[in-house]
């Protein structure tokens, strides 16, 4: 067990750093030194508060993203439709917000709204684990279309109901001050979202491996079969899993909206879906675990704009980044299992030679 | 009428690229869950190349290597060393779409107004195109859609009437028969990944060379997992990935017809461009019986 652990930590410092190296390369082709690039980086992150709270404020929604990847990956399940909960999350949170605003008190909306996105990104989770569980449907395919889907409904909704009263801009009207999240630390951006999101991975992480319900959820997936045979409802637990997984992305909707940008604008965080899904596999579906890989996928997003804005570097490199540590952090998997392998082997060996 | 129905196959060609790409590597067992960085690649490399060069010629076999590259990524990543195939396909699909906007911008700045390039231009087939009705719906089209009248009946024959279909659908059957055979299961499926790839390219190219004449980075938008959700639709038959390849092409068509005519107050434009996505949720709920090749998406472990 200490030995596994010591690889995971390795192996994946190994993999962010490969991956970081790697679109440093890229900026060679620009003309650019990564190494001043990377300096220029790492002093204005630190120097002031604002840029830093700014990585957790970042790593918040990512946080949602990634558990409602981990928590259906628990049951084998692949829920990779979180973008499109997550705008569906940011659809209901601002016009609940908008509609409720003027009439009750603002600590009451936020707490009414945040309910809403529970209840509406989980339902529209729900839906793909329903379907998976009534027709057997590949669950896979079904959240990746319902993303598109979800897309259609906000824009249609920003170019209708939803639209700013200047109707210029395909975005809503601000919201008031009085439904804001409040701020953690005056003088940046950080919310209390951030302090929902990590209570949110304890709460996972408890439901998942302390709570009989946790233990089902394990149970079917890892070997579905065995579950039913035991009495367990797999088909039950998917729509169930699947509400769960729902919901947390739709939060991160919430959030976003009523903690960061107070308003909804056309087409934003595009990639926060396929982040939390990078996020989920560096924490190994870890809920604790996703806590420190969201803030790591934070500062990677808060560096990359920060780079952007440096003259002649598009803001590209943040997905490219992004990319490369993804798919560094999957080759750390296989260098694990082939570590582990040579240990059993050499286990097996010192024995035989006893 | 005719316009719409002639636009049907034309945008249904490079779905059926795709999805026929994906149907003989999951025969093997293998989801090519890249198939969106894969067309985005290919849209990108057409572009490039195209523009570059100035034939599209050279676009197209640009974009059949830069295809190859990606899925020889990943299938080295899914195949040799084993690794699960949707969470693979998901990081290089991001990283894809990070490269392509990157090296868009090393290679050609910020350009002020849009590059762009002539795109593909009809090319009306003399005598057949005169037939009335059918002529002008199959026959006047670009030559990308005539290679794939060829394609479509080709793939189906390979696949099941020579040895070569059998290993492949054995790949995904009963690996270890195959293996049994003296075939190396693990070549067989990456060279289909790398077919897949060549093929997912091109459809790529498509969009970029073939259509529009210019590259963006939401070019593709989720036509790759269109493809795959063709693939699926059409139960890993080429016969069946036609039929969905025609259904899917008129939904966009009339997606894009609608935009053309501007807003109308009984249906929003959004209706029709989620119309796609909506009915392949509804396809995969209504078809009852699937004949999903046996070890899909299962690593092949050898014993020892």
């Amino acid at each position: 067990m200490q030995a596994k652990l010591r690889d995971l930590l390795i192996t994946n410092i190994l993999a962010i750093v490969l991956g970081i190296a790697a679109s440093g390369l890229m900026l060679l082709f620009l003309g650019k030194n990564p190494l001043n690039a990377y300096s220029v980086l790492i002093t204005s992150v630190v120097r002031d508060g604002y840029t830093f709270a700014d990585i957790f404020v970042k790593a918040t929604p990512l946080m949602f993203t990634a558990l409602a990847f981990a928590f259906t990956y628990k049951a084998n399940l692949y829920n990779i439709g979180a973008q499109g909960q997550f705008y569906i999350g940011a659809v209901i949170a601002a016009a609940g917000s908008l509609l409720l605003q003027n009439i009750l008190p603002g600590w009451l909306v936020l707490i009414i709204t945040l309910l809403l996105t529970i209840v509406g990104g989980g339902l529209w989770g729900a839906f793909v684990g329903f379907v998976k569980a009534r027709y057997n449907s590949n669950e896979f395919l079904v959240s990746m279309m319902s993303t598109y889907v979800a897309l259609a409904i906000m824009n249609y909704s920003l170019r209708t109901f939803l639209m700013e009263t200047k109707a210029e801009y395909p975005q809503t009207d601000a919201l008031a001050a009085s439904v804001w999240l409040p701020r953690i630390i005056p003088g940046t951006r950080l919310h209390i979202g951030f302090v929902l999101a990590v209570l949110a991975c304890v709460g996972v992480w408890i439901l998942l491996y302390k709570t009989t319900l946790g233990y089902r959820i394990r149970a079917v997936g890892y070997n579905a079969g065995a579950a039913e045979m035991s009495g367990i409802n797999a088909k039950k637990l998917y729509i169930l899993a699947f509400f769960i997984s729902g919901a947390l992305a739709g939060v991160a909707g919430f959030t976003e909206v009523n903690g960061v940008q107070h308003m909804l604008v056309q087409g934003f965080n595009p990639d926060l879906g396929a982040a939390g899904i990078g996020i989920a596999i560096l924490a190994n579906g870890n809920p604790i675990g996703i806590i420190f890989a969201a803030i790591l996928f934070g500062a990677l997003k808060v560096g990359g704009t920060i780079m952007g804005q440096m003259s002649g570097i598009p803001s590209s490199i943040i997905e490219l980044m992004q990319g490369f540590v993804m798919v560094f952090v999957i080759l750390s998997y296989f260098v694990r299992t082939w570590l582990e392998n040579n240990r059993e082997k050499r286990k097996l060996q010192r024995a035989v030679a006893k | 009428m005719i316009n719409l129905l002639s636009a049907t196959i034309m945008m249904g060609t490079p779905l059926l690229f795709g999805a026929l790409a994906e149907v003989i590597a999951e025969r093997t067992g293998m989801m090519v869950t890249a198939i969106e960085g894969i067309f985005l690649m290919g849209a990108w490399a057409g572009f490039v190349g195209g523009y570059l060069s100035g034939s599209l010629m050279v676009g197209f076999l640009s974009a059949m290597l830069a295809g190859l590259l990606v899925a020889s990524l990943y299938g080295w990543i899914c195949i040799y060393l084993k690794q699960h195939q949707v969470v693979t396909g998901v990081a290089i699909n991001l990283l894809i779409v990070g490269l392509c906007s990157f090296l868009y911008r090393v290679i050609f700045g910020v350009p002020i107004t849009p590059l762009t390039v002539n795109p593909l231009t009809t090319i009306p087939i003399p005598l057949l195109s005169e037939i009335p009705l059918l002529g002008p719906i199959l026959f006047n089209q670009t030559i990308l859609t005539y290679i794939i009248y060829v394609l479509a009946p080709l793939s189906y024959f390979m696949l099941y009437k020579t040895s070569i279909g059998l290993t492949i659908r054995s790949a995904g059957e009963n690996p270890e028969a195959v293996d049994v055979a003296g075939i190396n299961v693990l070549k067989v499926r990456f060279l289909t990944v790398l077919l897949a790839g060549v093929m997912g390219g091109v459809a790529g190219a498509f969009y970029s060379i073939g259509f529009l004449g210019m590259f963006t980075t939401n070019i593709i938008g989720g036509r790759g997992w269109i493809a795959f959700a063709i693939c699926f639709l059409g139960n890993w038959n080429p016969k069946g990935a036609v039929i969905g390849t025609l259904a899917f092409g008129f939904a966009e068509a009339i997606a894009i017809y609608m935009q053309s005519i501007g807003n109308s107050a009984l249906f929003p434009n959004e209706l029709f461009i989620a119309l796609p996505y909506i009915m392949t949720i509804v396809l995969t709920v209504s078809r009852k019986s699937f004949s999903v090749p046996a070890k899909l998406g299962v690593p092949y472990l050898k014993e020892n």
